[in-house]
């Protein structure tokens, strides 16, 4: 069993591109599975309007709140899943309240941004909204008042919980497994751009017996976790998942 | 109205477990383990990794639709291991690499940040 490693080529705040090595493609994959779908994050999940005058009707300023991403690092310690709490309904342990009152009263266009929910249990940046991010508009005596509940959920549950935008995921640039055919009208290689990882690898004699080794991955994540946290934690939930099986197992 | 609940894809419901073995009624050492709410991302990794142990002669998994979120595993081990053992080995194996993984790209992430203060970071 060969040992994994990692080699980053690129980080910036919101991306990391790295080489994932030692490893085989189940396992890469399924990292990327859990990275994509079962990483928890906090999102609004009920809306309780009060008054809407906007021309906005009121689930489609429901589903653009659910949308609003709210910073979610370190959830496991600080929020539990509504669903296993024991309060009726919910509470300050399994939901963030996030309120928003705009009017506008003016005779200028008011521009309803995310950075005007505010939370009346979040602690320190838990639970708070990634600013900027335009909800609405409003003109002259028209008003949005309403109560936003954020609960903690997984990208299984609905797309607005997942922390990563998109995760790009290639091994084999030059396509020396023979893995894939490439479509040509005259010459592949003349048609087919290299891709951005070619450079990292050399082009190998075809072996019938080569595994997939080398993996390279490009997180882009949309901000409520950091992307090493991203990482991280898809790790720690796909052995969880593993963890579970084994004790699960050893009671049968 | 036919829309089913968020959850479902999740939550094991009450008075269904988690793994359900069964012995397969005609081989020696074969059995079929259901998982519920479980997906590919565990299925192929365990599958996987049962191929790579030489006691295991005989190892699949299958999603059988995809609107029931569960999958079953059906492997055969050589006499002197059961089945469920080696599926148990597995996951510790898997366990450990994660292990090293997660190492792994801790000290390289910490080595980059020290490193690359000129980065785009």
């Amino acid at each position: 069993m060969t040992t994994p490693s990692i080699t980053i080529q690129t980080l910036a705040p919101d991306n990391v591109q790295f080489v994932m090595s030692g490893v085989d493609l189940a396992l890469a994959n399924s990292v990327r599975r859990i990275m994509q779908a079962e990483i928890p994050t906090v999102a609004i999940d009920l809306v309780e309007i009060e008054r809407n005058s906007s021309v906005i009707p009121d689930e489609f300023l429901a589903h653009r709140l659910g949308l609003v991403p709210l910073h979610s690092e370190d959830i496991d310690r600080r929020l539990q899943y509504t669903r296993d709490c024991d309060c009726e309904q919910y509470c300050d342990k399994c939901a963030i309240v996030l309120d928003l009152h705009a009017r506008c009263t003016d005779d200028s266009t008011m521009n309803v941004t995310s950075d005007m929910l505010v939370s009346s249990n979040a602690s320190g940046e838990f639970g708070t909204p990634l600013p900027g991010i335009l909800l609405a508009k409003l003109r002259r005596e028209q008003e949005i008042r309403l109560r936003c509940i954020a609960k903690k959920g997984v990208a299984k549950e609905h797309a607005k919980f997942a922390p990563v935008s998109a995760v790009g995921f290639e091994y084999d640039p030059h396509n020396s497994l023979k893995h894939t055919e490439y479509w040509y009208e005259e010459d592949a290689a003349a048609e087919w751009p290299l891709s951005r990882n070619a450079g990292w690898e050399e082009p190998q004699e075809y072996d019938y017996n080569r595994e997939p080794e080398k993996f390279y991955f490009d997180i882009e994540t949309v901000g409520q976790i950091p992307c090493n946290e991203v990482m991280r934690q898809s790790i720690t939930y796909l052995q969880q998942k593993l963890a579970v099986v084994v004790q699960e197992l050893a009671e049968r | 109205m036919n829309a089913p609940e968020r959850y479902e894809l999740i939550l094991v419901p009450e008075g269904v477990s988690k793994l359900t073995v069964t012995p397969d009624a005609k081989l020696p050492n074969c059995v079929t383990i259901k998982f519920e709410k479980e997906d590919h991302t565990l299925g192929n990794l365990l599958r996987a990794q049962l191929l790579k142990d030489s006691r295991v002669l005989f190892a699949a998994y299958r999603v059988e639709h995809p609107l029931d979120h569960s999958f079953i595993l059906r492997i055969q081990t050589i006499d002197g291991i059961e089945p469920k053992d080696a599926v148990s080995e597995a996951c510790r194996t898997i366990l450990i690499q994660l292990d090293q993984l997660k190492q792994r790209f801790d000290s390289e992430w910490e080595l980059k940040k020290i490193s690359g203060e000129g980065m785009m970071y």
